[in-house]
């Protein structure tokens, strides 16, 4: 589920028919789901969404292995194979 | 269905939705028990960055749980009932979680080779045919991907470090190798696996259990480790991993709540229940759940 895009319109049937339009043209959507601009709840808060520590541990690229594979790798007697 | 995605509120045969509300729920079960061999080692990590790193995994987990239980209760069964069933072993959660952890050893092999196990086949649940739950594997997924290389970092760390850190690596390779040749259960039949033909998941136990070794066997065997199998190796003639029948018996004994942790896990799943009530019950109120 993905946030397909916006759209303007004065009643909840246009909405459907402009949401159809843009966004099912192409077979590209399975289900669109259309909701009116005041009834979301927004949370934007920076603090909360991008707070200012070092949170790389949470994501795949904040582990860097390749000296510490081609280490252990060497000490295995590979070191032929070290730093693929 | 011709292959298209069923919603929740779509119409779906009784079989259908019974078949995923049991393999979501078993699945959420697992996330929520899983944590806790490893919740264990949180106040034991060597360095401060070990320890977010294994705190930010368990919270992961547990919003898996979270994720998946939100899924499962849409199929019709209320999320008080599923954990009233967990906690009184009618449900069962993953075989793996039954196990003690007897060093930071076990931490870095669970982090990095029980969730590759679990990864593949995870990636294959995100082409289920039960559209919400396909959709929340991808998050999981990309999570997993982390544990996978916080787990890996572990290993490789402890392997570069003294003898004894790499006796700890193999000790706990040597306990957990069973459990996870285990883990994606026995082969079964295609033709008849309801969740294969429903496309609930995507591929078979065995097909599953190729694809991991397939990737990690190289993985652990470049680093000097010694897979506690004799009889493992890659027969070239069929394309197919040989390896020792795993113990099908111990599976089934373990996930029917007969693991060495089995009730210890529960009994802390019931305890922090238990403690936690009044924070329910002042949220939203008490919750009468249908006598067991």
């Amino acid at each position: 589920m993905v946030h397909g895009g916006s759209v303007r319109a004065p009643d909840e049937e246009l909405a459907v028919h402009y949401a159809r339009e843009f966004y099912g043209r192409r077979q590209e959507s399975h289900r669109l789901w259309i909701v009116a601009r005041d009834a979301i709840t927004e949370l934007d808060d920076p603090d909360l969404l991008n707070p200012p520590f070092d949170r790389s541990f949470k994501r795949p690229g904040g582990y860097l292995i390749k000296h510490k594979l081609e280490a252990a790798k060497a000490r295995a007697g590979n070191p032929s194979e070290a730093g693929e | 269905m011709g292959g298209g995605k069923v919603e929740a509120d779509d119409w779906m045969p009784d079989d259908y939705r019974a078949a995923v509300l049991k393999f979501v729920e078993m699945h959420a079960n697992s996330e929520l028990m899983g944590v806790l061999p490893e919740r264990e080692w949180i106040l034991r990590a060597p360095t401060l960055k070990r320890k977010l790193a294994l705190t930010s995994k368990v919270q992961d987990e547990v919003g898996h749980a979270q994720l998946l239980y939100r899924v499962a209760e849409d199929l019709g069964k209320s999320r008080e009932q599923m954990l009233q069933d967990l906690l009184a072993g009618k449900t069962k959660f993953h075989n793996v979680f039954h196990y003690p952890t007897a060093s930071w050893g076990d931490v870095g092999i669970i982090a990095w080779l029980v969730d590759a196990a679990a990864i593949v086949s995870q990636q294959a649940l995100r082409d289920s045919t039960y559209a919400p739950y396909a959709r929340t594997m991808k998050k999981i997924c990309w999570e997993e991907s982390v544990h996978i290389m916080h787990g890996r970092d572990v290993v490789l760390t402890m392997m570069n470090g003294t003898d004894a850190q790499r006796a700890l690596v193999q000790d706990a390779l040597d306990r957990w190798w069973g459990p996870l040749m285990q883990m994606h259960g026995p082969p079964t039949d295609p033709a008849r696996d309801r969740d294969l033909i429903w496309k609930i998941k995507g591929k078979g136990n065995e097909q599953l259990r190729q694809e991991f070794l397939s990737i990690y066997v190289p993985r652990i065997l470049e680093l000097g480790l010694t897979i506690p199998d004799p009889e493992l190796r890659y027969d070239e003639k069929s394309g197919r991993w040989r390896y020792t029948e795993p113990d099908w018996n111990e599976l089934r004994s373990v996930v029917t709540g007969h693991g060495p942790m089995s009730q210890q896990r529960l009994e802390f799943r019931r305890a922090a229940r238990t403690a936690t009530q009044w924070v329910r019950d002042a949220i939203i109120g008490p919750q009468v759940v249908a006598a067991a």
